[in-house]
């Protein structure tokens, strides 16, 4: 079963959880919870066991961040979901030497949320103009557009 | 001729954003070595409309019009994928004949846009006949698709818990009558695209993505089914009406643009079978759940759901607080992933096979930009 | 007739109405399409609706060689410099219809807080015509192509045969 090879590798990297996830209600069936610093650690454990990066996205908790990562299997079915928190104004590391396809995910959560990802090639922003000076979905971000 | 110092340097080529096939306003900065392209980086944000932004500023129900339009030639998809994952923060199931009505709609939609996308593709690599044949098709099923849902192109048909209208016999009669139609018409584009020689040199052997590629850029839906991964989430993750239904999954053996255009044409003949079955097995029943609350606030958590599209995986990954606001909308667009792989496939080729594989990609940049 | 920065420097005269009458009956559009509405475009440069019977139907990729750009979808901020750059390469006379409720005043897009897109061509650009619908049905967009026909030779084009009735 894949869901157990994943408990396997994942073990040896001292998560803080490796959980089984609730399928009908949440849609997951492993919730890893992880320290950013441990993302490459954790996507090199992925990679082993050929599960693909399906999406890298970011939720502003207003007081920190939760970066979240998902990822999913060609061959097998088991979806797994890793919440990693970072304070505000921290730096994550980045997972795209380990999966070339997280540098436009990477660019898209810098441009949108202004979390910067140490060791990225090339992060400038992806989707605003680059000469924008603001970053969208961050919670405190409609007060200034409503004094536009 | 005595060429003194003239050193080969390579010039910037810009693919701007707007250029003539439509595939939306890509921008791809090109680097070039004489014909050969030697580094390819595609600028994407010309479409950027805020979606992600507007979820936070929207009620669920005041959200739905924008599902439409960030895949427009599958909207119904996007529509479905949405549905379902609020749906599964209330806990509401949706009623067996809407379920079928549901497939029925979003395979012919999947239809319409791989129609789309073989008239496109074929004009990109300079071929005006096949688009009046596919979108001479296409309007047939627009047709169809218009009486019940009263859209031609940006639907916002489904509703949390079901459907709002039912089906009449006029438009199953009309189903049946195009399914016998589209079938005779594959004859026609095996004979003006699949056997054309032309076509053929232009797409065989170019563009390989191997296994390995498709799992470091996490691609999905016809990249990797030409590249002989059999991964559809209708097979692997059975959603909605799908597990009732008999259909393959077609897939390529050697990566290139060829297995990608055979994998999509022969898509539409299994989406007809699929429709076939759920004509002939249709239940009777409500179309719409009997619980659905008025004003939408789910519980706090957060879901992810996939529904496969015609371009790959759409996931929608929401995280709701309690409030009738989403607290956050993610949209996991298959495009974004799958154009990420261009700089790749581009170096060490010819612009016009930058064209064809850019094509083969079938991206929609709105889904892109979103 | 009239460009849009004065008179013109020469005058023809009479012969002004027979080239405004050759310039309606063959515009060449802009392919410029952006989002969702450009495939009501390209439907009605298809088979069912063509453009071609009215002498529309030549799409040229290139701005120096069209005579009517057709704004079809939302402008970003990203992209409102590549649009004013492409309406100056075109050659004068030049006329734009925006099409879509998006080219018109931002559409569904425009909201309280929307910080990425421009409300509308004409804050950009001038606009001779306007086409609602999200997306219009490619019958909408001939009707715009009539429209601007009319303004450009200043008749009414049968339109007592066009009326239906009944």
């Amino acid at each position: 079963m894949l869901k157990d090879k994943l408990k396997k590798a994942l073990a040896p990297l001292d998560l803080a959880q490796v959980a089984d996830g609730d399928y009908a209600k949440t849609g997951y069936h492993l919730e890893v919870a992880a320290r950013p610093e441990q993302m490459p650690a954790v996507a090199q454990a992925m990679l082993s066991q050929g599960c693909f990066l399906e999406s890298l996205t970011a939720v502003d908790l207003r007081e920190s961040f939760t970066l979240v990562y998902h990822f999913a299997n060609f061959h097998e079915l088991c979806r797994t979901v890793v919440h990693a928190s970072l304070a505000k104004g921290a730096e994550a590391p980045t997972i795209s030497q380990i999966y070339p396809g997280a540098d436009w995910y990477e660019r898209e959560v810098y441009d949108l949320f202004g979390i910067r990802f140490a060791g990225h090639p090339n992060l400038k922003r992806i989707l605003l103009p680059e000469d924008a000076d603001f970053h969208p979905l961050l919670k405190d971000f409609a007060a200034e557009a409503a004094n536009d | 001729m005595i060429e003194l110092g003239i050193e080969e340097k390579t010039y910037t080529l810009n693919l701007g954003p707007q250029h003539p096939s439509t595939h939306g306003v890509l921008r791809v900065l090109l680097e070039m070595e004489g014909e050969y392209i030697t580094k390819a980086e595609p600028v994407i944000g010309y479409g950027h409309r805020g979606h992600e932004h507007m979820a936070e500023n929207r009620n669920y129900h005041q959200f739905l019009p924008n599902m439409a339009r960030v895949d427009y030639l599958h909207a119904l998809a996007y529509n479905q994928g949405y549905c379902m994952a609020v749906e599964k923060l209330l806990g509401i199931t949706v009623p067996e004949r809407a379920e079928y009505l549901r497939v029925i709609l979003s395979e012919f939609n999947r239809i319409s846009s791989h129609l789309v996308w073989i008239g496109a593709y074929l004009l990109d690599l300079g071929a005006f006949t096949p688009i009046l044949y596919c979108f001479d098709d296409r309007e047939n099923l627009l047709d169809l698709l218009d009486r019940i849902t009263g859209s031609r192109l940006t639907y916002c048909f489904y509703r949390f818990g079901g459907v709002p209208l039912d089906l009449d016999d006029e438009f199953i009669a009309g189903a049946r009558a195009f399914i016998k139609r589209l079938r005779t018409r594959f004859k026609d584009y095996n004979n003006l695209v699949t056997k054309n020689v032309i076509f053929i040199n232009r797409t065989k052997g170019v563009g390989l993505i191997s296994q390995e590629q498709c799992l470091k850029y996490g691609l999905t839906g016809p990249m990797v089914r030409g590249s002989g991964i059999p991964y559809d989430i209708r097979k692997s993750e059975p959603y909605s009406a799908y597990p009732a239904f008999d259909f393959e999954i077609p897939i390529g053996d050697k990566g290139d643009i060829m297995d990608r255009y055979l994998v999509r044409l022969r898509e539409m003949e299994q989406s007809l079978r699929i429709i076939e079955q759920a004509l002939d097995k249709l239940p009777n029943g409500p179309i719409m759940a009997e619980k659905v609350p008025k004003r939408v606030k789910p519980a706090e958590g957060e879901v992810y759901q996939a529904v496969e599209t015609a371009r790959g995986e759409f996931g929608c990954y929401i995280v709701s607080q309690g409030d009738v606001k989403p607290y956050r909308i993610k949209l996991r667009v298959p495009s974004f992933g799958n154009l990420s792989i261009l700089p790749e496939l581009a170096v060490d080729t010819l612009v016009a096979d930058l064209v064809a594989i850019l094509g083969s990609v079938d991206v929609v940049i709105p889904e892109i930009d979103r | 007739m009239e460009t849009k920065t004065g008179d013109p420097l020469i005058k023809l005269g009479r012969l002004e109405k027979y080239l405004n009458l050759a310039r309606a009956n063959s515009l060449w559009p802009l392919t410029f399409g952006l989002a969702c509405c450009a495939i009501e475009m390209m439907s009605a440069g298809m088979a069912r609706f063509d453009m071609d019977r009215f002498g529309a139907g030549v799409f040229r990729p290139s701005p120096r060689q069209c005579d009517l750009m057709i704004v079809a979808g939302t402008i970003s901020k990203k992209m409102g410099p590549a649009v004013i750059r492409l309406y100056e390469q075109m050659a004068a006379p030049k006329w734009v219809i925006a099409m879509g409720n998006c080219a018109i005043s931002g559409g569904p897009f425009y909201y309280p807080g929307q910080y990425a897109i421009i409300p509308g061509a004409d804050l950009i650009i001038p606009v001779d015509v306007y086409i609602p619908g999200c997306p219009p049905r490619p019958e909408a967009l001939l009707e715009g192509i009539l429209q601007v026909e009319e303004k450009i030779t200043k008749r009414g084009r049968l339109r007592k045969f066009r009326d239906v009735k009944g």
